[in-house]
């Protein structure tokens, strides 16, 4: 039962909620041609990856638009804690830079939580030197084993990874910078990279222990400037922006530059997909998540992906992809 | 007078030149320009922080002050709409938790270890373990805030949760407080994170209370009570008034205890004005929530260097309320040390 108290201040409060409501009828009014969308109303809570976040929120700035009702709440904590929280079911979905793992899987499953995973862009992760490094135009994928692989550990000079793997590296002095452990960066480039020679020739597949880790990409990038003669990785997003100089990498088809092109059609050995995971039940309750969806695969894909920096995916996934999420 | 005690003019100038003198006292003079220089070094940084921060800020300030002041967190840095407004509202609201948790509880334990304490063993142990409390690095903080407050457990809630929901349900019949990443959780962590600043700057100043004030007071019949009340508390109102408007900037400022309890970087939909009623106003509490220190770390990290005029931008505007409330300390201190007299 209700305290006196308590239906005193209801009461302010309706007064209050009333008064602010029949001004904002006569100021606004009904909005001219609205949609079924429109009308909706619920809110979305989104987590996940960093580097996916500003997608999210540029779709949810333009489902703003058209749902005005639907109030869309993004964060970017990282992938992994992205799952966490999406697997605990705190989040409606869940931004990912990389696949979900096998034991996130088995986390929200033993919550019961269903998900559907849906591929809304590609990330390619640049290789990328001084612009005054003249030496150095491509290089291999063994090239980066040997300069940044487990086994790279104590060398100081870009000859010293001819005698690990790969050929051709000029001899100058060496110094690495790229994202820390912490970021998915760092994951994406040991499973694209290292992972497989570090297999072949027995070492665990991680980076060198004596590079200069950073948390930040942006001190990446300040630290490849430092010096002619440096090497790193970073986002394609950041590092298009900058002022570095994109080394074109030899997956075993010839060296092909970082560009969108070769990005989205994976000619450039070096990318990663970036996913959003939507709750399935919460989807079943929650209208306005389904219509958010709905509005990422057909609208996002094409307008927002590639406003914040990211590479579109060819027409033909993105078909693949509506498919998927409307069948 | 130097020169009548001493009874000769030759001797006082002996002395002020033995004092002020140049070239005498060489590692005298030398120890002050190592003094010098360390306050020169540290206020050149303080300049070219400052010198940077402005000239990053200065596209974003010059053009459209109000528009940013009233914006919101928006993907693109040159969209119209970008802006700090919800950082504010989340570091006011941050603000008004600190002062109505921290500084009646800190005042208070701050008086009882001063006044009423025995001076034994316990109340030596309480001491230093505020003390070291206040060294505590203010991500620790954050975890606790993010085990208490924001997972909270069975046996955890008993502590926060279910007395916050108890006075929580005399305005509203659900129970707000969760348990998740909400402005209450980001303000009663700030809060714990300067109760010991609070209870040691407190209890400095009601130290620096003068015994024969007490015993005056005392002297004349007034109980104990009366004597905290009228003597101890005014005398100490300035100190404590400094210690408390600090700690507060300390909260304002925070980045890292926010972080981990979870406030929103990327984007925090508008919500119901708080005027609508008191309905939405204890709504926002259990809301999702940003703040100053979390916008701007959250600009800083996009990519290239696209949001560096907002982020600096903010920082300026940060500094300014910082500035502002460590100003009001000051004027405050004054006031009261004048009235004190």
């Amino acid at each position: 039962m209700p305290t006196s108290f308590q239906r005193t201040v209801r009461t302010i409060g309706a007064l209050g909620a009333l008064t602010l409501a029949a001004t904002a009828c006569t100021e606004i009014g009904p909005e001219p041609g609205s949609t079924s969308a429109a009308d909706t109303s619920g809110s979305i809570f989104i987590s996940g990856s960093s580097t996916v976040e500003p997608i999210s929120v540029r779709v949810a700035e333009m489902f703003e638009s058209i749902a005005p009702g639907v109030q869309v709440d993004v964060e970017g904590p990282g992938t992994g804690d992205g799952f966490k929280k999406f697997c605990d079911g705190e989040t409606d979905i869940s931004d990912a830079s990389r696949a979900i793992k096998e034991q996130e899987m088995e986390n929200c499953a033993a919550n019961g939580v269903k998900y559907t995973e849906i591929l809304v862009g590609i990330d390619g992760i640049a290789v990328m030197t001084n612009p005054a490094n003249d030496a150095v135009d491509c290089v291999s994928i063994e090239n980066l084993y040997g300069l940044i692989g487990p086994e790279a550990t104590g060398t100081t000079n870009w000859s010293d990874a001819n005698s690990i793997a790969g050929e051709g590296m000029p001899s100058a002095q060496l110094d690495i910078f790229g994202p820390g452990a912490e970021s998915g960066t760092y994951d994406s480039f040991i499973e694209i990279v290292l992972e497989d020679l570090a297999e072949e020739r027995g070492q665990e597949a991680t980076t060198r222990t004596d590079y200069n880790a950073a948390a930040d990409d942006n001190l990446t990038l300040q630290g490849i400037q430092s010096s002619p003669t440096t090497i790193g990785w970073v986002g394609y997003a950041f590092g298009a922006e900058s002022d570095v100089k994109l080394l074109e990498v030899d997956g075993g088809d010839g060296c092909i530059p970082a560009t969108p092109e070769t990005i989205a059609s994976n000619e450039y050995p070096i990318s990663r997909n970036l996913y959003i995971y939507v709750n399935e039940k919460k989807a079943r309750r929650n209208r306005a998540l389904v219509e958010f969806v709905d509005f990422y695969v057909s609208v996002g894909l094409d307008e927002a992906v590639s406003t914040v920096g990211y590479v579109e995916l060819t027409e033909d996934s993105k078909a693949d992809v509506r498919f998927e999420w409307n069948g | 007078m130097v020169a009548s005690t001493l009874g000769n003019n030759g001797a006082k100038a002996r002395v002020e030149d033995e004092i002020f003198g140049r070239g005498r006292d060489l590692r005298g003079s030398g120890f002050r320009t190592l003094l010098l220089s360390c306050l020169g070094v540290s206020l050149l940084v303080l300049v070219v922080l400052m010198v940077q921060v402005v000239s990053d800020g200065w596209s974003v300030l010059s053009t459209r002050p109000i528009d940013f002041l009233t914006g919101v967190l928006r993907s693109q840095p040159g969209d119209d709409a970008l802006g700090i407004s919800q950082g504010l509202v989340g570091s006011f609201w941050i603000a008004v938790f600190v002062t109505f948790l921290a500084f009646p509880v800190g005042i208070a334990a701050a008086v009882y270890l001063e006044e009423y304490a025995k001076q034994n063993r316990v109340t030596t142990i309480i001491d230093t373990a505020v003390r070291n409390l206040a060294g505590v690095p203010s991500v620790v903080y954050g975890l606790l805030g993010l085990f208490l407050l924001v997972k909270g457990s069975k046996y955890t809630n008993w502590l926060f949760v279910h007395p916050f929901n108890w006075f929580w349900k005399l305005f509203k019949d659900e129970a707000a407080f969760q348990g998740q990443s909400t402005l209450i959780a980001g303000g009663m962590t700030l809060a714990i994170l300067v109760l010991p600043i609070v209870i040691i700057t407190a209890a400095e100043a009601i130290r620096a209370v003068p015994s024969s004030l007490r015993q005056g007071a005392y002297g004349v019949g007034a109980t104990k009570w009366d004597v905290i009340r009228t003597q101890v508390l005014p005398y100490a109102a300035p100190g404590i008034l400094t210690g408390t408007l600090l700690s507060l900037s300390r909260a304002i400022g925070e980045a890292a205890p926010l972080i981990l309890v979870g406030a929103i970087t990327g984007r925090l939909a508008p919500r119901e004005s708080v005027l609508s009623g008191i309905g939405s106003f204890t709504e926002q509490f259990a809301d999702k929530f940003t703040a100053m220190p979390i916008v701007i770390v959250g600009w800083i990290r996009q990519p290239g260097e696209t949001f560096q005029p907002a982020a600096g931008a903010a920082i300026v505007v940060l500094l300014i309320l910082v500035i502002a409330m460590n100003s009001v300390a000051v004027a405050l201190r004054n006031y009261f040390e004048k009235k004190r007299g």
